[in-house]
């Protein structure tokens, strides 16, 4: 059409565009990564987050590509559900640091309650397996 | 068709990868960055040799390229940082790379509020839970840290996972993009825009004036359309100069199409108002159920407090805001 268009309304650069979906890619597969060999349940659940991350860049760079804003709202979506996660997922973390006084995940490799460490924590315990 | 030297430069990443994930002394770290970086650099390259794009100038893709460099390298230290609190700094250069690459996309708008979000809101709320849940009074002094976060949980597997993502997914960055989808997309963004504009009277008379000093409102046309596009990229509006003056026609060129942010809340507000509802819900319940969780854990660590100081346990003592 005419070369008065503003950026957002002209074809993106198909280099550009690949690139932040490689980067995208990449960013998913190292939250992959991380989530499979981090222990630390704090650190796990940022990786989920780095994973989101990847998605929303992929999201930006099709919305370049086919130069409709659809993609971008999805991404206000997507942080809704980041910041929704985050708040719940943080406060289960801290309750299940309660009950056993670690974030090692591996702590929680059998969800009964014949592990717990000593007998004052067998309340808390069954409190927060009420709540999950 | 994904050329395999891309398949190569993923193998890799993913050996240096895995082992930067278990803690070494500096050399082989040295090491296996270099072997990292150089695959994720061959990457970079046979997606640019891949991708014709022998026209463009260099300087968005040098740009590009830096910004994917530093959120590629972040991302690694997340993952294999030995302290927590450093993994979420890290990922706060992840999402302000990330930001300037939404920058570059023209997502201006997204990447302010992704820095607000995440690096403001979100990461905060990280570091927050790591002060609560402080490991060890060791940590502290000692450049030990605890065991389980020094050594990983079988890495080997794990990038291996991870090389099967990373390698399925590139194939969509050597997919064939059409130019007439392009052309098509480019059309009806441009129509798209342009009906944007026609909602907002404000922008559309701030538009008209920029042009125009002497406009003082534009009128609407027998169909009660206040703008109505052409067949290039311009669009006509009829506009009144004086009060009372019989309203003339006026070109828009494609310069007053509306930016990026109005272009967003527009179609917040007019194409997806429904769910624009249901986010809101879903912080809502997400704050209600954070309520709850904080409820209990106050209770309960009141409680334990109680025992460890040898004092009976009470269970009524549900207002404990303060522990």
């Amino acid at each position: 059409m005419t070369p008065e268009l503003a950026p957002p309304f002209t074809p993106a650069s198909p280099v550009e565009l690949s690139i932040a979906l490689l980067l995208s890619a990449f960013l998913f597969g190292l939250g992959v990564v991380g989530f499979l060999s981090r222990r630390n349940m704090i650190i796990m659940f940022l990786c989920t987050e780095l994973m989101f991350q990847g998605t929303a860049l992929a999201f930006i760079a099709f919305a370049r590509q086919h130069m409709d804003v659809s993609g971008q709202v999805f991404v206000i979506f997507i942080l809704t559900v980041a910041a929704a996660e985050a708040a719940l997922a943080l406060g289960l973390v801290v309750l299940l640091y309660r009950c056993r006084e670690t974030l090692s995940s591996e702590a929680w490799s059998s969800l009964g309650e014949s592990q717990a460490s000593s007998a004052s924590d067998a309340p808390s315990a069954s409190a927060a397996g009420g709540a999950l | 068709m994904v050329p395999i030297s891309f398949y190569a430069a993923c193998a890799m990443a993913s050996v240096g990868l895995l082992i930067l994930l278990k803690p070494r002394n500096g050399t082989a770290r040295f090491g296996a960055s270099a072997l990292a970086l150089s695959g994720l650099a061959l990457a970079l390259a046979t997606v640019a040799r891949a991708v014709d794009g022998a026209a463009e100038s260099p300087l968005p893709i040098a740009a590009m390229s830096l910004c994917a460099l530093v959120a590629c390298f972040a991302g690694v230290r997340v993952i294999t940082h030995p302290r927590p609190v450093y993994c979420a700094l890290y990922f706060v250069l992840v999402v302000v790379s990330t930001a300037a690459m939404y920058v570059l996309l023209r997502a201006e708008f997204m990447a302010f509020s992704l820095i607000i979000v995440y690096a403001g809101a979100i990461l905060i709320t990280y570091l927050f839970v790591l002060m609560l849940a402080q490991q060890s009074p060791t940590d502290t002094h000692g450049a030990e840290a605890v065991n389980y976060d020094r050594i990983p949980r079988e890495p080997a597997s794990a990038v291996f996972a991870g090389l099967v993502v990373v390698a399925v997914l590139g194939s969509a960055v050597f997919a064939p993009r059409s130019a007439a989808i392009a052309q098509m997309d480019q059309a009806n963004a441009v129509r798209r825009g342009w009906d944007d504009l026609s909602r907002m009277p404000d922008l559309l008379l701030a538009r008209a004036k920029a042009i125009d000093p002497t406009v003082v409102a534009v009128q609407a046309d027998e169909h009660g359309r206040r703008l109505r596009a052409g067949s290039g990229s311009s669009a006509t509006v009829l506009v009144s100069r004086t009060d009372g003056a019989a309203p003339a026609a006026m070109e828009l060129p494609a310069s007053a199409l509306p930016d990026n942010t109005s272009r967003v809340g527009m179609a917040l507000v007019s194409r997806f108002p429904i769910s624009l509802e249901l986010a809101g819900v879903l912080l809502l319940m997400a704050m209600l159920g954070a309520v709850v969780l904080a409820r209990r854990q106050a209770d309960i660590a009141d409680d334990e407090r109680r025992a460890h100081a040898g004092l009976p346990r009470h269970h009524d003592h549900a207002q404990g805001g303060g522990a």
